[in-house]
């Protein structure tokens, strides 16, 4: 259980290339851009479709509220740029005048996590997920592997309503077949009895290298993917958890109030364990991003290891 | 004085009675500020914008929304006269899970085009309305109505920043500049001013009004965009709870919880003012008649 192929491919490119299908069949779809578009994948759109990328400068809050106002007059705004600027930055224009107003926009953190290794604490965004889904009726997405991000983007834009998807920066390998995306549904990635491993995002290639050694070693783990945090498919993580008793959950997230929180919710009644892997509630440090996956053990030799304690 | 001007003022004086009558719904709100820009609020939706209320959500509709949310009472009771809903509904105000709340829900209200109430975020809004109906080839407009005291918010002048940048000739924005907010006179607590240079520099073009001057808030209003090519600003010079003699140019009238006593005063002194405004248009139409004969 690893990648479909050696070839590593940049996540911001395949996002921007996916809009810009999309957009081809939809006038409607409009970018917005904080001095973030091309950094964001939109090389192409901008060259074709210039009358529909619009350009407002460094300024988050302020291109919220367009964005908001865009979609009341029909469009579909796109407004993709640094993680943590999209939801931190903005977060009252996000909660105020893109959830409570209903609006159909679709916001995009790009550099999530701590990909922007070397940039440090200010350009990471490990609180997304959390403040995100905290805001009622905005969807958080989280793809896993450059097909999920294809097909993830042309559900956001085929749905109607607010969301949040988180990408990262750093090329990732293809990890499943491509199909379409349907927003609240996780992925089995590997059915087994001994306990269930949830992953979001594009962690989720390390996590599924550390339970192919898990599974070599005997432990019958079940391994789901989970690209939607909001609304999370419960279902599937009940019937999981009601097969295995225990829960471990893989994050590039502060462990406090993102997929392990949102696990936890839906399991917390059920009398399971649950175990969480994530960051450690401080300001993280700095390095090259492998290095910080292994600093703060979510590479695949870690994972393996933390995996194995919590099976002994 | 023109008879369509004394007509826009008795729609604002019937407004103001029914803000009085919200208040005695919900005892409490932010009077103030909404009659301080009812006079312009009723000039929009009487003279200015091109609206139909029973389409409300027609796409080629202008749009007016409240930067300044608490103000909210003035848009009800110009939406109720102008046909949106029935008057009588705005005695639910303030009340559980009535459509009228201290800020506007576009969800519950008809006619209400954003959930303001947070300061500093209705400019963007309207700048991402007008860019959205100008992509569009529409002739719709937007206009919005900020308060002097929510200038700090620094979201403003990114709005102000976006407007400007790309031209956006069909937003007007009206400040309400009634130089009091909760803590005292806005020029104390912070000073924006000189808020008609601020603007100017940020590339809009720009007027100063009284804005408690029907007249004067018609004819500036008509008159946008001022410049083509330009975001227009209309700095409104008003007074705080205007028409209230006992209430206005107060920081106590920001957020009033009258008693019964001052309640009744208060609408008696506005049922005057419209007894008043009736007669001189009695008069007048009078007058004419006479004259055309």
């Amino acid at each position: 259980m690893t990648s479909l192929t050696e070839e590593l491919i940049d996540p911001r490119k395949t996002f921007g290339e996916a809009v810009t299908s999309f957009a081809a069949s939809d006038p409607r779809v409009v970018v917005l851009s904080a001095d973030s578009g091309n950094s964001s994948g939109f090389g192409t759109f901008m060259r074709e479709y210039p009358e529909r990328y619009l350009e407002f400068g460094i300024q988050e809050h302020g291109v919220t509220g367009v964005a908001s106002g865009l979609a009341s007059t029909g469009k579909i705004p796109v407004f993709a740029a640094i993680a943590t600027f999209v939801t931190c930055r903005n977060f009252e224009a996000f909660r105020n005048d893109i959830a409570y107003m209903r609006q159909n926009v679709k916001i995009v953190g790009r550099n999530g996590g701590m990909t922007y290794s070397d940039l440090g604490p200010t350009h990471y965004s490990l609180e997304d997920y959390a403040i995100i889904r905290m805001l009622p009726g905005v969807v958080v997405l989280s793809p896993q592997d450059p097909g999920e991000i294809r097909a993830a983007s042309a559900a956001m834009l085929e749905h109607d309503g607010p969301i949040y998807m988180r990408i990262g920066g750093p090329l990732i390998p293809n990890l499943f077949p491509e199909e379409p995306f349907v927003i609240g549904k996780g992925r089995l990635i590997a059915a087994g009895t001994r306990a269930t491993i949830v992953s979001t995002g594009p962690v989720t290639a390390e996590v599924m290298k550390a339970v192919s050694q898990l599974r070599d070693d005997g432990l019958d783990v079940e391994l789901i993917g989970m690209p939607t945090v909001e609304p999370i498919d419960a279902e599937l993580i009940l019937s999981s958890a009601a097969k295995t008793g225990h829960v471990i959950t893989i994050e590039e997230h502060y462990v406090r109030g993102g997929l392990s929180a949102a696990v936890s919710e839906c399991i917390s009644s059920q009398g399971v364990r649950h175990d969480s892997i994530g960051l450690p509630h401080q300001h993280i440090t700095t390095g090259t991003y492998s290095g910080l996956l292994s600093h703060y053990r979510l590479d695949a030799p870690a994972l393996h290891s933390r995996l194995s304690e919590l099976l002994r | 004085m023109s008879a369509d001007v004394l007509a826009l003022e008795i729609e604002a004086a019937r407004a103001r009675l029914l803000v009085l009558r919200m208040l005695q719904a919900g005892r409490s709100g932010h009077v103030g500020g909404a009659l301080s820009c009812i006079d312009i609020v009723t000039a929009l939706y009487f003279d200015i914008l091109r609206i139909d209320p029973r389409s409300p959500n027609d796409g080629t509709r202008d749009r007016f929304l409240l930067s300044a949310g608490h103000k909210a009472m003035a848009q009800y009771a110009v939406l109720a006269r102008r046909g949106y809903f029935p008057e009588d509904l705005l005695d639910t105000y303030g009340g559980l899970d009535s459509k009228f709340a201290g800020h506007p829900d576009m969800h519950k209200v008809s006619g209400i085009e954003a959930n303001t109430g947070a300061l500093g975020h209705g400019l963007a809004i309207a700048a991402g309305m007008a860019l959205g109906l100008r992509m569009d080839g529409t002739a719709s407009r937007v206009f919005t109505i900020l308060g002097d005291g929510e200038l700090p918010e620094g979201s403003n002048w990114e709005g102000a920043s976006i407007a400007a940048h790309h031209g956006l000739d069909n937003l007007i924005a009206v400040i309400d500049v009634n130089d009091l907010q909760i803590s005292g006179r806005t020029t104390n607590v912070m000073n924006m001013e000189p808020i008609a240079d601020k603007f100017e520099a940020f590339g809009w073009a720009v007027t100063t009004i009284d804005g408690n001057n029907m007249s004067e808030v018609t004819d500036t209003l008509r008159s946008a965009p001022l410049i083509q090519g330009r975001p227009t600003a209309i700095v409104a010079r008003t007074i705080k709870a205007k028409g209230i003699s006992a209430l206005e140019d107060t920081a106590q009238s920001h957020y009033w919880k009258p008693d019964a006593e001052a309640l009744l005063e208060a609408h008696v002194e506005l049922t005057n003012t419209l007894v008043q405004k009736i007669k001189a248009r009695s008069d007048e139409l009078m007058f004419t008649s006479r004259g055309t004969k």
